[in-house]
């Protein structure tokens, strides 16, 4: 168990080294780039994909894949908006929102558990799934007209900081608990890692992984609000390809898409990694085509460094 | 008079906005029915030539995505002018059209760094609204050029969605005075554009009277998809004589689907944007025709109007570019890439 966590804490650390270098790099380009306003900026722009990835990188940890985050984020953010513009009060409407990403959760994990699919296409179906029921309850058109009580909650600072970072900061120590300090985190490890030694170790591998599709529901419901709370609108068309920057994100973090590996803080550093590129790059004025040449090279580079280090440990 | 008092409301209504830090004060814009609204091809007659911007001068754009002909031939007109009068332009565009967050992060990251004004092209209508307001809180003015509205914008330059299906009606209403059945593929529902093109054929061609819209579908501004309706469509109805296509992809998939029927003879096909796809199409007997909203024209047209707003001239609200019906009579009219003979006709017409 210890060499486990030693390992993970030297990958962080090789992941944070890597967002050190870009930084660096782009420091040395733009004298934009290392003001207090576009680091916030980053982070500010980051906390979406740290959202998403967070409930991500607890179901690839558990073996499992979520792509159905992006459309789970859009129903919720349409029904939570509905709400919000009905006069439903902001709490109520926010917990109803958030209600509604569990349950697209729970639809998943019960397909996946009880029903015996593949995590993969169960969430490939959800994809279309809860898409398609984001787009008939709207009838394709945004809501508009969010009360300015909500949307003070989203776009008000604490000491300088946005809102939204100090929400996703606090709830990667959550996720970061859960995973390292309580029962449920070792489950997700040992289901993850091994599912047949897990339960015959009596894990509740059933349960386990129902939670790490819940989490990963609400996650996205929370990106949700904050999303809908900075635009001032809720788009049934939001989210498009949310799972695949959240799923970059914890690869780059060092989550194994086997399943039994993946750390918070590192897929945190790998949000702000891609975050960091795509500000850097504009701020270049690179073209987008490049910028996602770039975001594909870090992906593979990342991957590789990962190979290499774990044979050597290995 | 009326003139001025509107003019004082929306000077008050900025200096509002920029003290509240909210865009609530503007009605939500409608770019096709705004009242405080010109024509292009007014901007010289009303407010002079086109005053010389000063030494440094930096503007920003931000389109949807580079892969999609338009965006990039928008960017062409704005660096035209840019070229010509010596502006800094920084073009920008998203990796695709529905990374919207992706786009949301580039307009912010270009607002930081000192521009004297922003031309975004939203995903949405609503993905670029946190940028449009940091935008007025730090005073850099910003155009919403074409396609989606922001609903809080203060300059909107564009194209008359509504006018583009208005104009392909009226060619049927000159062309078969005896009327018919008549068919049209939509774009992706819930888009602006898609609707008010619709709108505008359906509404008109309805006017009419002699003719029936017998279907009306989306096609999610796919070519495969508008092939598949189209031909369903021509089974369901042999004596169909025309299709109005929301775009050009669609316009050219209905083509191969009337091709494939053999019905190439009495169906008329229309789409709308007039890429280059389409004028070959058109020239080659395929397509009957298509409207043009001359992207590299609105480019320089929008790059114009952000170079008037500088210079502090009264502007309504909303700008209207120029788009014309381009059928094989006036097709190599419209062809040519010499943007001085293209406005000389378009302001003759």
């Amino acid at each position: 168990m210890k060499t486990v966590f030693s390992r993970i804490r030297f990958r962080d650390a090789g992941t944070l080294l890597g967002l050190i270098l870009i930084s660096a790099v782009f420091a040395a380009q733009s004298d934009t780039f290392l003001t207090t306003p576009n680091l916030v900026n980053i982070l500010q722009q980051s906390t979406i994909n740290a959202c998403i990835a967070l409930g991500m990188t607890l179901v690839i940890i558990s073996g499992g894949i979520d792509l159905s985050v992006g459309p789970v984020a859009a129903l919720s953010a349409v029904l939570g908006a509905a709400m919000l513009v009905a006069g439903v009060p902001v709490p109520l409407a926010i917990a109803g929102a958030l209600a509604v990403g569990v349950a697209c959760g729970f639809v998943n994990g019960a397909l996946i558990t009880w029903g015996g699919l593949q995590p993969f296409i169960v969430t490939l179906g959800g994809l279309s799934l809860y898409r398609a029921l984001a787009l008939i309850y709207t009838g394709g058109t945004p809501i508009f007209g969010l009360p300015d009580e909500f949307r003070a909650l989203t776009n008000g600072t604490l000491m300088g900081i946005p809102n939204p970072v100090i929400v996703v900061g606090v709830l990667a120590i959550a996720a970061w608990v859960i995973l390292n300090k309580t029962p449920l985190g070792e489950y997700f490890m040992a289901v993850g890692g091994n599912p047949e030694a897990a339960r015959i170790a009596g894990v509740p591998v059933t349960l386990t992984k129902m939670a790490a599709y819940m989490i990963s529901g609400l996650m996205a419901a929370v990106a949700a609000m904050i999303l809908i709370g900075r635009l001032g609108a809720a788009e049934p068309t939001m989210g498009t390809l949310w799972e695949l920057d959240a799923i970059a994100a914890a690869a780059i973090g060092g989550a194994s898409l086997m399943g039994g590996r993946g750390s918070i803080p590192g897929t945190l550093i790998g949000c702000i990694i891609l975050g960091t590129l795509r500000n850097g790059l504009t701020l270049m004025n690179v073209q987008a085509f490049y910028q996602l040449l770039a975001t594909g090279i870090i992906i593979i580079v990342a991957m590789l460094i990962d190979k290499v280090t774990s044979g050597k440990e290995g | 008079m009326k003139h001025i008092l509107k003019g004082a409301l929306a000077v008050s209504a900025i200096a509002l906005s920029l003290t509240m830090a909210q865009a609530q004060d503007l009605a939500p814009l409608n770019s096709d029915s705004e009242p405080d609204r010109m024509d292009w091809s007014e901007l010289d007659a009303k407010f002079g030539a086109l005053p010389p911007p000063a030494a440094g001068t930096k503007v920003g754009g931000v389109s949807k995505t580079l892969t999609n002909e338009y965006w990039r031939s928008l960017g062409e007109g704005y660096q035209n002018v840019a070229t010509k009068l010596g502006v800094e332009l920084v073009y920008q565009a998203a990796q695709n059209e529905g990374d919207q967050l992706g786009q949301l992060s580039i307009a912010e990251n270009l607002i930081s760094q000192g521009f004297n004004a922003l031309l975004f092209s939203p995903q949405s209508d609503a993905n670029l609204v946190p940028a449009l307001e940091a935008a007025k809180a730090a005073g850099i003015p910003v155009l919403n050029v074409n396609d989606a509205v922001i609903p809080s914008a203060e300059h909107y330059v564009g194209n008359v969605q509504k006018g583009n299906g208005v104009n392909v009606a009226n060619w049927f209403i000159t062309n078969r005075p005896d009327g018919g059945k008549v068919a049209v593929i939509e774009g992706q529902p819930g888009v602006y554009a898609a609707g008010q093109r619709t709108a505008g054929f359906t509404e008109t061609i309805n006017a009419a009277g002699k003719f029936e819209v017998v279907a009306s579908v989306p096609a999610n501004w796919s070519r495969e998809e508008a092939f598949n309706a189209a031909a369903t469509i021509l089974q369901q109805y042999p004596d169909l004589i025309g299709f109005y296509a929301n775009n050009d992809g669609m316009a050219l998939g209905v083509v191969e689907a009337v091709k494939a029927a053999g019905k190439a003879e009495t169906v008329a096909v229309f789409g709308t944007d007039g890429v280059s796809d389409a004028y070959a199409a058109i020239r080659a007997g395929d397509l009957t025709g298509t409207v043009d909203s001359f992207p590299v024209l609105t480019g320089e047209i929008a790059m114009e109007v952000s170079l008037r707003l500088m210079a502090g001239q009264p502007l309504p609200r909303v700008v209207a570019t120029p788009q014309a019906l381009i059928t094989k009579d006036n097709v190599e009219t419209y062809a040519t890439t010499d943007m001085a003979a293209l406005r000389a006709a378009l302001l003759a017409k």
